[in-house]
Parts: structure tokens; C-alpha cells; sequence
């Protein structure tokens, strides 16, 4: 489903973001990006969701590269991006406008994108938030509106960055519920460990623009030396063992 | 943009069940009506037409007198000082306090009758450019989150015992807040413009109009245009 190969970025300013990443991931795999402030887990979001641009060949999802001009359109229907702050995503005046505005964004008609904003509402537990004003919204309910406003647009591939950033425990057990019962395929770039014991079976570990490691998640996250070399600790209940 | 938006708010009344694109397009002609009026006797008029609409609308009088109150000390400074400055301007500063309190009143009915949303969807449908709508209603998003910045800024700058004061220390930690609160929200529209990317915006802004005219909604703009045009013929009327 994705397809990454050699993908390096460099910003306007001449730093390095991304070198040299490969990995795949198959349809319906959920898979933990982890990695230290600043390793380019966002630069990749935003390269493989084709937000940022670069040469094209370096990265396809469901068969389309991000970086083709031709092909970025068709990105929206297949991916979905829910960002760090959840107040970047809700940018309308009601919760009903954040989510009807991708599928008005690819054309739906009227009577589809009422029911797209429904059902994706209902997946996420807020039927009855759609006239909500976004800024009143509790933290977890942002975050689960954050993932309404994409699910509105029936994505195959979730990228979820940093997802339970500022969730409090029942937040962040909602979100991993939400997350768990969604069938596509997930890329989820967090630092919470814990949540990626519970989600991904698998780990990529991203540090300074480079892949570090790539493997099975209890595996990876119970070696000390990787976590410690990358930024990272081994998670407590990995530790308790 | 809105389909079903409702803020449980604004109490249910006939002027919050008056199609937003009538009422604006009423409202607007009313308030330039209004800012064409010279004479005493038919801005008095227009207040009270103003006043009966917010009555009608259910706005509480405690809201109205607030508003009032504070429409007229954001006027009182020309009030004051128009008839020291310029001879038989008593009149002349009464017909301006009572203009801009009418406006003010117009717009506080307009706000306490009809989300900003609705307003903003049916500005669009008139035919305001679909740009200008969306700056509009990022405006209002983000100026609420900025306000929420601003009160956490303020409370750290407090709790490591700020005071405000006039000196040269103070003056500096403010400028400082106000340029990180100018960083951070110009960080935030690029963080804004990649989400709304993402979602395949390609800088047309796409709208569902859910507005349904009746034949009320257009009764009530013709009262209002009626009601204004006599305004008109009664300031100019030889």
C-alpha cells in the first residue's frame, strides 16, 4: 500500500529532513513511526500525503505518487492526515463545516457529503457534535473531530501524527479504540510508546532523517540500547518484564 | 460551509428563523440607509426601529443597554469634542452618536439572531467572493484560539511575577509576548494551509447552501426596504 524508496528532503534553508528512507507497509498494516523531536516524522506525513513537495519515484501510495502534480490531486481520496494539533485541523466555524470540507473539496454532491459527515461523526463516537463550535470542544474530542474531518473522505491509509498529544488517559483510550477498530492501512508517528504496544505490531524507528530500525514493536522497543541511542526509553510495561 | 449549523445561543424567535440571506441583505440596506441620515427626528426613528428588532429578537435589555453603553463610549470621545470645536455641532454630534448606535444595534441584532457561520454562508451566496468569506471565517476561528494563546501567555508572564508597569522592562515583555503570539500564528496558518492542503484544497473555496427562502423571509426584507426608502424620503424630501 506504501511504497517509500530512497526518499531524502532538504528544506529551503539547506537542512536535511529526510535521507535516504525506505520501507514498505501492506494494506491493512498498522505500523508505529517512532523517533526523537525533529528525527522528519512530519516531513515524511507531509512528503507521502504530497503537502511537500519533491522528485517524483521516491514514494507511492495505493499506486500514486505524492509528487506527480497529476497524481496529487487523486492523494486526498486515499490519504488521510490528522495532524499534531488537532486546532490546525479544525479551522471552520462548526464541527459539520470542518468535516463536510474534504468531501466538498472533491466534489461530492450535497446529499454525499451530508452522509459522509454523519458517518464519519458516528465513527467517532461525536453524532451529536456536529454543530459544535471546534474551539469549545474538550482535548479528546478535538482529536477524535481531527480524525472525523479525514474519515469524511473515506481514506485507505491514516497518517496520524502524534495522535494523543494532549489526551488525558480517557482520551487516549478512546483514541486507541477508535484507531484499533478502523480496518486501512495506519502509519502513526507518536512518542507514545505504550499506545504503540497496543496498536502496531510493527516499529520504524526514524532519527535524525535516516531509518534506524524497521521490525517487529516489542521486539525493537524492549532493546535498551536502540531506544537509548535514538532518543527513546523502552516502555514501562516492556521493562516490567 | 454551513449545512445545519445552529448555536443553541441564540434564542429561537422569528428573526433567527429569517433566512440569513434576506436578513443581511435587509440589515445592509437599513444601516446604509441610516449612514445617510443628517436629521434628528428620523435617526430617532431608526434607533427605535433598531431597538424593536432586538426586543423582537429576544436579546435580553440588560445585552442591549451593555452594547448601547459601550457603542456610545467608543463615540463619546467625538461627541465630546465636535461642539467645542465646531459652532451649533450639539446636533451634529447627537445625529453621529445616534447613527453609529443604530449600526451598532443593527449588528449586535444581527449577531444575537444568526451564527457567524450562517452570516458569513449567506454573504457568500449573495455573492460576496468566496475568498473573502473564508479569510473572514478563519478570522473568527483563530482570533478565539489566539485570545486563548494570549490568556496562557499572560498568566505565565504573571506567574513569574510580571506586573504591569510603565517601564522600560514592562514595555519590552510585552512587545516580547506579542511577537511570539506573531510567530506562532504565522507558524499556525502555514500548519493551517498544509491541513486544508490535505484535504484537497486547491484555493476554491467550495460551499453548500442550505438556506430556504419563504415568502416571509421576503415580506420581512421588503418591510425593511420600506421602511428605510421612508426614512430616505423623509431626511430629503424637499
Amino acid at each position: 500500500m506504501i511504497q517509500v524508496q530512497s526518499l531524502s528532503h532538504r528544506f529551503a534553508d539547506g537542512r536535511i529532513a529526510l535521507d535516504g528512507v525506505s520501507f514498505a507497509v501492506a494494506a491493512g498494516e498498522r505500523v508505529a513511526l517512532v523517533g526523537p523531536n525533529g528525527a522528519g516524522k512530519t516531513t515524511l506525513f507531509l512528503r507521502l500525503c504530497g503537502v511537500l513537495g519533491g522528485p517524483r519515484g521516491q514514494a507511492t501510495i495505493a499506486g500514486l505518487d505524492p509528487a506527480d502534480p497529476g497524481q496529487r490531486r487523486k492523494m486526498p481520496e486515499t490519504v488521510g492526515v490528522v495532524f499534531q494539533n488537532p486546532d490546525d485541523q479544525l479551522f471552520s466555524p462548526s464541527i459539520f463545516d470542518d468535516v463536510a470540507f474534504g468531501p466538498l473539496n472533491l466534489g461530492h454532491s450535497p446529499d454525499e457529503v451530508r452522509a459522509s459527515v454523519a458517518d464519519a461523526l458516528n465513527a467517532v463516537g461525536l453524532p451529536d457534535h456536529a454543530e459544535r463550535v471546534p474551539h469549545r470542544l474538550s482535548g479528546g474530542e478535538k482529536r477524535r473531530a481531527a480524525i472525523a474531518t479525514v474519515l469524511s473522505m473515506k481514506p485507505s491509509v491514516l497518517l496520524l501524527d502524534e495522535p494523543s498529544m494532549f489526551l488525558d488517559p480517557r482520551g487516549r483510550r478512546e483514541l486507541i479504540e477508535l484507531v484499533r477498530n478502523w480496518t486501512g492501512t495506519i502509519l502513526l508517528a507518536t512518542h507514545d510508546l505504550e499506545m504503540v504496544l497496543d496498536l502496531c505490531p510493527r516499529v520504524l524507528v526514524l532519527d535524525g532523517g535516516r531509518l534506524a530500525a524497521d521490525g517487529p514493536a516489542e521486539s525493537l522497543l524492549a532493546d535498551a540500547t536502540l531506544m537509548e541511542t535514538h532518543g527513546l526509553e523502552v516502555p514501562g510495561r516492556l521493562m516490567r518484564r | 460551509m454551513t449545512l445545519a449549523y445552529r448555536d443553541p445561543s441564540i434564542p429561537d424567535s422569528p428573526p433567527a428563523r429569517w433566512d440569513p440571506r434576506w436578513k443581511l441583505a435587509a440589515l445592509l440596506v437599513f444601516a446604509v440607509a441610516v449612514a445617510f441620515l443628517r436629521s434628528l427626528p428620523p435617526l430617532g426613528v431608526a434607533l427605535g426601529i433598531a431597538v424593536c428588532l432586538l426586543l423582537i429578537a429576544r436579546v435580553p435589555i440588560v445585552i442591549i443597554l451593555a452594547r448601547a453603553g459601550l457603542l456610545l463610549l467608543a463615540v463619546a470621545p467625538f461627541v465630546v469634542v465636535l461642539p467645542i470645536f465646531v459652532e451649533n455641532g450639539w446636533p451634529i454630534a447627537v445625529a453621529i452618536a445616534l447613527r453609529c448606535l443604530t449600526i451598532g444595534l443593527v449588528s449586535l441584532f444581527l449577531l444575537r439572531t444568526e451564527t457567524v457561520a450562517d452570516t458569513l454562508a449567506a454573504a457568500r451566496s449573495l455573492g460576496v467572493q468566496g475568498t473573502l468569506v473564508m479569510i473572514a471565517q478563519l478570522a473568527y476561528r483563530y482570533a478565539l484560539t489566539l485570545f486563548s494563546e494570549a490568556r496562557r501567555l499572560r498568566v505565565a508572564m504573571l506567574a513569574r511575577g510580571f506586573r504591569v508597569r510603565t517601564t522600560g522592562h514592562a514595555y519590552r515583555s510585552l512587545g516580547h509576548a506579542a511577537g511570539a503570539l506573531l510567530v506562532s500564528g504565522g507558524e499556525r496558518a502555514e500548519r493551517v494551509a498544509a491541513a486544508m492542503r490535505a484535504r484537497g484544497f486547491d484555493g476554491t473555496p467550495r460551499a453548500l447552501v442550505p438556506f430556504r427562502s419563504r415568502t416571509v423571509d421576503a415580506l420581512a426584507f421588503a418591510g425593511i426596504v420600506f421602511v428605510s426608502a421612508t426614512l430616505l424620503a423623509w431626511e430629503f424630501a424637499p
